[in-house]
């Protein structure tokens, strides 16, 4: 653990050493931030259907804000996380939110997990101008637009998960590009804003690539039994399934359709890269394609110490959404660094960490990291493969643009 | 479109026989409970606790969790039914003090994780889990084309065997005339002898156990057990075969069951998936307007 | 319990903080009291979380499409709700009992699967976003309207309209044969339940910023029914105590708060065995009758028949 926190900061130190980190006014100014705290809140879905996801999340937070208090904190200063639970429900998460931001001393959020909660969430931190940092929501409309349809950018609004709007594209890119398929089949969950989301995309995107998407599929989230869907699915014999959804259902649509003689390849989404979802598949997601903001093994860094640390902490391996969720304390640590706060005005210092959010660039187990001008992330993206027996391989990666 | 009719008589065996349940308590008792839905995911949960934390074989750990949903049934009746009865209260309290302990199963359920009070029954709190690969033998045949699977031919085998066994346990035996007695006319029934309440409360037993056991082939069979299946599957669509098939009819479910398993994917496949889900809820509107005592029902008894 | 500490030492703060959870006690309230005006009639429909949907959906779609402004919309949605009961209303409420149940659950689950999911102008399963959301104002016509509901039911149960409404819960053929026209009150009061649900859905848009299905399901439904039941239905306070007592529980006992549905279970099963008329029961809170409550009373219905 010690040398693990050691690792960290030395890497941390370098990094904000290295891209300017150490200010751009001179030094922190009037107040100093020697025993001051830094309160950041979270709203995540520890319970329900996003309880797959939160807690690796929240896990991944905490883990960041101990090794960073625990080496000196940012610049004396202290992070507290006031981490709460949704469970999975929309109007809750709205109304935790709310509890949250008007109990008048969080300078930032993360969260919400779910992206259905976000619709409602988002608005809510950009209506009272609190920094809001989304770690795990890649659906379409999180930024910038949280307001759609209107197009009018949300300032606050940011988010450090790859959007499907990337990860899609580049994984049927690199698909097509080895395997020349022809036709495919969407499944998409229609009452299910991730999923139809990502169902859209791959509507948009596979006409570029030259398949055919002889037949979508839709069902709702809560089908128990897909073999139905599977058989329509199946009946125009596809080459490529695509397979959106989020939860248990990747899973079971992929045996099922194994079951009912489909030899072709599984695309996927978000929904396939954590370990839950591989191991529930098994023998039958094997080779099954998506693409992911992050990887076990890759060679970044900070990413190394992240894992040993996590390991040593959590006795089991961290998935994508823990490595998002490190990543967001990393990213408000280096701003709440730069931003001169003030520690008492609470609303000048959410405004002045804001701007010092969309400056930030930094080195996290994600790779290098900067938001984009619409406060979306720019990032490698890893195409993994699921192994069969709950883990991933990597197929390839593909750096930003 | 044969697979998809296999798929629908799979997926109607379990409507049919979760329907069975439902229907003779409402026959015999004259109340809806809304408690069976709640039950049908507990056999599956208690037999997957069983097997899978346990390590028990399947076939002991279904037979153990059968016979508790059959106590379950029993405890719905003294603790929601019983006192409702002794005070006339009307039948729309039964309904809910039964929606009431259906909310308290499910919560139970989906708040037990590791460390938790009821960690030793279930850990995986709302998320979804399957069977342990392995627990029952599961070959695929493939006939004529056709993908059948071995626990899903298990499972009709198993369902038709138990509601013919059903059937004349209710027709030929002392029990099930008695069951009869009370269905028809609770009073005349008590003028005849039959103590009503064991009547009741042996009704409750045996519909829950058939529930439980629904359950159980569920999680076979669609490999998916979680504290929400009863509500989420089959509370309304069993609902919706009861109206089909009639209200306290068994053979009325059965056949309800399998019609709205063939009315789904016959649905699904002439207008795509999108219907799909609204389709047993429309067919229960249509059913309730236009004929309300279903298929096989008696003519509409004032049942308020 | 810091809860209640806040409320009493810090109130401002404390509203500022839970304005989002006080907004949705009062949409909660409301819903209750269009519970109320169907099961004063003695039916027992289930239908309310559809014509939410319907409500919420009107405004938000008119929002989105058309230049009129919002009370337009609200009304619009209010209306439409009303409009639907009458087409869904005329071939079921002759059903009695669990069917009626029954029937009107099937409505709101076809309506949610079979036509939200599928017009696109609804925006299907991915919902709509709602531009006229104001979290911080949203709250006052809630806070204004609840009042002015709360207090016309109350009027209109004591009106003959009221009076029939009692009649045909008592018992439908007596109140029948003694020349109520049932069918038709049946429906008024029918109507009258969706118009209040439909324009809760409207309100709701206010504080929501996005609708979608799921939240006009079945579980809606039932939570309604709850707040009814624990609340009690004698008057049309009943269901206003049952809404606030159960949507602010979970807040109150946060320690709990993961148990909330076990906990709303035991009170749903202790109240209608024990309590079955509720927490306000026959004629204003049971818990509490001071003196000048029972005077006022006498003094209000001087001829009471009981």
């Amino acid at each position: 653990m010690r040398s693990a926190a050691r690792g960290i900061t030395i890497a941390l130190a370098l990094a904000l050493a290295a891209c300017g980190g150490t200010t751009s006014t001179g030094g922190n100014t009037a107040t100093s931030y020697q025993g001051k705290t830094i309160q950041l809140g979270a709203i995540l879905s520890l319970t329900g259907a996003g309880g797959v996801y939160g807690p690796s999340s929240k896990k991944g937070a905490d883990l960041a804000v101990e090794i960073i208090n625990n080496s000196g904190g940012v610049l004396g200063a202290k992070i507290s996380l006031d981490t709460r639970d949704d469970a999975s429900d929309k109007a809750q998460s709205a109304q935790v939110a709310q509890t949250l931001i008007q109990q008048g001393n969080l300078l930032a959020l993360l969260g919400p997990t779910l992206s259905n909660s976000a619709v409602a969430v988002h608005p809510l931190a950009e209506s009272f101008k609190i920094p809001i940092l989304a770690v795990s929501t890649t659906g379409i409309n999180i930024v910038p637009n949280c307001n759609a349809p209107s197009t009018v950018p949300c300032k606050y609004v940011f988010r450090d998960s790859l959007g499907e709007e990337t990860a899609i594209p580049t994984n049927i890119k690199i698909y097509t590009a080895k395997a020349h398929p022809k036709t495919g089949v969407l499944m998409v969950a229609n009452d299910d804003k991730f999923s139809s989301d990502g169902g859209k995309i791959v509507q948009n995107t596979v006409g570029q690539y030259g398949i055919d998407l002889v037949d979508t599929v839709a069902f709702s989230k809560l089908t128990a039994d897909f073999s139905p869907f599977v058989t329509k699915a199946l009946q125009k014999k596809p080459d490529v399934m695509f397979i959106t959804s989020l939860g248990g259902i990747p899973a079971k649509i992929m045996i099922e359709a194994r079951k009912q003689g489909f030899t072709g390849q599984f695309l996927g989404g978000n929904g396939f890269n954590t370990a839950v979802v591989s191991k529930q598949a098994g023998a039958a997601g094997q080779g099954a394609e998506s693409g992911s903001a992050w990887y076990l093994d890759n060679t970044f860094p900070s990413n190394a110490e992240f894992v040993k640390a996590y390991r040593t902490k959590y006795s089991s391996d961290p998935d994508q959404f823990a490595a998002q969720g490190y990543a967001a304390i990393l990213i408000l640590a280096d701003a709440a660094k730069r931003a001169n706060l003030t520690f008492s005005d609470v609303a000048g210092d959410r405004s002045k960490l804001r701007d010092a959010m969309e400056t930030v660039n930094i080195q996290t187990p994600l790779g290098p990291f900067q938001f984009t001008s619409t406060h979306d992330v720019k990032q490698t993206v890893w195409v993994i493969l699921m192994n069969g027996s709950g883990g991933f391989n990597l197929l390839a990666s593909v750096n930003p643009s | 479109m044969t697979q998809q009719v296999l798929n629908a008589i799979f997926i109607g065996s379990i409507y049919a026989l979760f329907a069975v349940g439902y229907t003779l308590v409402f026959g015999v008792l004259d109340v809806l409970n809304l408690a069976h839905s709640a039950v049908f995911m507990l056999g599956a949960v208690i037999t997957y606790s069983l097997v899978a934390l346990h390590g028990m074989p399947f076939l002991p750990a279904a037979v153990i969790a059968v016979l508790v949903c059959g106590l379950l049934g029993l405890l719905i009746e003294f603790v929601a039914l019983r006192p409702l009865r002794r005070r006339n209260a009307p039948p729309i309290s039964a309904l809910i003090s039964t929606i009431g302990l259906a909310l308290i199963f499910v919560a139970i359920v989906e708040q037990a994780t590791p460390g938790t009070l009821f960690s030793w029954l279930w850990q995986d709190g709302a998320n979804s889990v399957r069977f342990p690969a392995g627990t029952v033998p599961n070959p695929t045949y493939h006939i004529a084309g056709l993908t059948i699977e071995g626990t899903k031919l298990g499972i009709l085998i198993t369902s038709v065997v138990l509601m013919l066994v059903l059937g004349y346990v209710i027709r030929y035996t002392q029990v099930g005339r008695a069951l009869r007695a009370v269905a028809e006319n609770r009073r005349a029934a008590t003028l005849l002898g039959i103590n009503v309440d064991r009547v009741f409360a042996s009704t409750l037993f045996l519909s829950s156990a058939l529930g439980g056991l629904a359950g159980i082939l569920f999680g076979l069979a669609i490999s998916d057990i979680s504290p929400y299946i009863g509500r989420d599957q089959v509370e309304l669509k069993g609902l919706a075969v009861i109206v089909l098939g009639g209200m306290g009819s068994i053979p009325g479910a059965v056949v309800g069951g399998y019609l709205l398993g063939l009315i789904e994917v016959f649905a699904l496949v002439r207008f795509g998936s999108n219907v799909e889900a609204g389709v047993a809820f429309a067919a229960l509107f249509l059913v309730l307007v236009l004929r309300p005592q279903g298929l096989f029902g008696a003519t509409l008894r004032e049942r308020l | 319990m810091d809860f209640f500490v806040q409320l009493f030492t810090n109130p401002v703060g404390f509203y500022n903080q839970h304005e989002l959870l006080i907004a949705q006690i009062g949409i909660n309230a409301i819903l209750a009291i269009a519970i109320f005006v169907t099961f004063y009639s003695g039916q027992l429909t289930l239908a309310n979380a559809g014509f939410m949907a319907i409500g919420a959906y009107t405004t938000v779609i008119m929002s989105l499409y058309l230049p009129t402004p919002l009370p337009v919309n609200m009304l619009a949605g209010a209306l439409l709700a009303g409009l639907v009961s009458v087409v869904v209303g005329l071939p079921v409420l002759r059903l009695r009992g669990v069917f009626l149940a029954i029937a009107t659950i099937g409505f709101v689950e076809a309506l949610r699967l079979g036509v939200i999911l599928n017009v696109p102008i609804t925006g299907e399963g991915q919902g709509l976003h709602n531009p006229t959301a104001d979290p911080l104002g949203g709250i006052v016509p809630i806070l204004i309207s609840l009042p002015i509901l709360a207090y016309l039911v109350w009027r209109l149960t004591k009106t003959r309209l009221g009076q029939a409404w009692s009649a045909i819960r008592e018992d439908e053929l007596a109140a029948s044969s003694n020349g109520i026209n049932v069918p038709l009150y049946k429906m008024i009061a029918f109507i009258i339940s969706a118009v209040l649900a439909g324009y809760a859905g409207a309100l709701e848009t206010h504080i929501n910023f996005f609708v979608d299905p799921t939240e006009y399901g079945i579980t809606r439904t039932i939570q309604i029914l709850t707040f009814a039941v624990v609340g009690g239905t004698t008057n049309v306070f009943g269901p206003i105590v049952g809404a606030v007592f159960l949507t602010a529980l979970p807040e109150i006992v946060r320690q709990f708060a993961a148990y909330r549905d076990v906990v709303n279970g035991v009170i749903l099963i202790l109240v209608i065995i024990f309590r079955p008329q509720g927490i306000v029961g026959r004629g204003g809170l049971a818990i509490i009758r001071p003196r000048w409550w029972i005077r006022w009373r006498a003094r209000e219905r001087p001829a009471a028949a009981h």
